[in-house]
């Protein structure tokens, strides 16, 4: 089930029927799989974070415009890279999309090289985007398994406080601490403190 | 007067046919594309470049229509009179009002009543005050905050046998205070507007015999209607 998601999909949301089957049309030729929506809303019914892939979105659009649409992903979370393409004079639309974090842009009409390129750039930044929350979730879970004194111990070994010092501070002997900090290496899965020193930063800033 | 209130409602107009221009414009360009890339392969399949042929073909016409209503509104005339079909007229600029309206992000709903009688108009005259009734009607409609935007252009026959065009919107309807002054030269409700709209519209009308009137829409907003003499039958 997983290998079948992981595998991208170009989502096109254009309420314009030329341009939505001419660019699906396109995409087929690229070899990209693709999926068109008519409606800002009809792809949000359908949308699914665990799909790999991006959004191809035009700026305007009659009802939830394109710009809205970025903003109901953004409310929930996603993490899709979107792909806006504007019509003539879309230019302020535009400028407020790149502020709400919009990934590319493309004026219509647009050469097909430009097209694949920022699919290509938006599928691979989809791809480390994902990969670094799995990296996230799997140092979650080991750090999640420790006991709350080796959390103890973790706190100050990230702060670099020597054994000795830890020890006095936690009061047990300095062979119990010796322990505990093994656990800790041992249960993160940490080559280096500073391996573990740039997990426990990740986790923390990635929530 | 006229002239310049026409001209000015083109160059508005204009915006949203470049924007609707483009629409074809893409599709073209996407298909020619994807051709080039199939034809590219061995073993293409003749039959998608085929389709994608006449996917250029359509869209190149489509292009030139949207180009050809734009000409025909900003011709100048003077005033010549035909035995018409509304609805035939509406239909010409089905098009700039779809156009317009999505500039506006709202919804445009045509609903032509058919075997209405014939009218004896000016078409692009008509045409020209329909098009600002529709204008005004999606700035109003982009004021309230409800969505969707939404405007209604119908035809129908009034109870006294006049064929009838209604303009409808749901903004916030009509102040007391625009509704006393609402066909006065220079008066406007808009921060940019001429306040010649309603006025030229008004006299457009009544220079076919006709009438020129408003009620409020519900839940909100406003209708408005234009009443033209039904032509006799036969003829």
């Amino acid at each position: 089930m997983s290998t079948k998601k992981s595998h991208p999909i170009v989502f096109v949301v254009d309420d314009d029927e030329s341009v939505r089957s001419s660019l699906g049309f396109l995409l087929k030729s690229m070899g990209l799989n693709h999926q068109a929506f008519a409606a800002a809303g009809d792809f949000l019914a359908a949308y699914d974070p665990a799909q790999h892939g991006c959004l191809v979105l035009d700026v305007r659009m009659p009802g939830m415009s394109g710009i809205e649409l970025q903003q109901q992903l953004n409310l929930r979370g996603a993490i899709i890279p979107v792909i806006f393409i504007t019509g003539h004079g879309d230019i302020p639309m535009a400028v407020e999309a790149m502020q709400h974090g919009a990934h590319e842009f493309l004026e219509k009409p647009f050469r097909d090289q430009d097209l694949i390129d920022r699919i290509q750039h938006a599928l691979a930044k989809d791809a480390k985007t994902r990969a670094a929350l799995e990296e996230h979730d799997r140092i979650r879970a080991r750090l999640a398994s420790l006991t709350p004194r080796e959390r103890e111990v973790l706190a100050l070994m990230v702060q670099g406080k020597p054994n000795k010092i830890m020890a006095y501070e936690l009061d047990v002997s300095q062979r119990t601490l010796e322990i505990h900090r093994a656990r800790v290496m041992e249960k993160s899965g940490a080559a280096s403190l500073a391996e573990l020193v740039r997990m426990t930063m990740d986790v923390s800033t990635s929530t | 007067m006229l002239q310049v209130s026409r001209l000015a409602t083109i160059g508005e107009m204009a915006a949203g046919v470049a924007h609707e221009l483009n629409q074809p414009l893409t599709a073209i360009a996407n298909y020619a594309q994807a051709c080039d890339r199939l034809l590219g392969r061995p073993g293409a399949d003749l039959e998608d470049v085929r389709k994608a042929l006449r996917e250029i073909a359509d869209q190149a016409v489509r292009a030139g229509e949207i180009l050809r209503r734009l000409r025909s509104l900003a011709r100048s005339q003077p005033m010549k009179r035909e035995r018409t079909d509304i609805n035939v007229i509406i239909e010409q600029i089905r098009d700039l009002v779809l156009a317009d309206a999505r500039v506006h992000r709202a919804y445009a709903k045509l609903e032509l009543a058919p075997g209405l009688p014939s009218v004896s108009i000016d078409a692009v005259q008509l045409q020209h005050v329909i098009l600002n009734l529709v204008r005004n009607g999606l700035e109003a409609s982009s004021i309230t905050a409800s969505d969707p935007r939404e405007l209604r252009l119908g035809t129908g026959l009034s109870t006294d046998g006049d064929v009838e065009i209604m303009i409808c919107d749901n903004g916030p309807g009509l102040s007391a205070q625009a509704l006393e002054r609402l066909f006065d030269p220079f008066f406007s409700t808009k921060a940019e507007g001429t306040g010649l709209g309603l006025a030229i519209s008004n006299t457009v009308v009544r220079a076919h015999g006709g009438s020129l009137g408003h009620r409020p829409n519900l839940p909100h907003g406003a209708c408005f209607y234009i009443r033209l003499p039904a032509e006799p039958a036969g003829g």
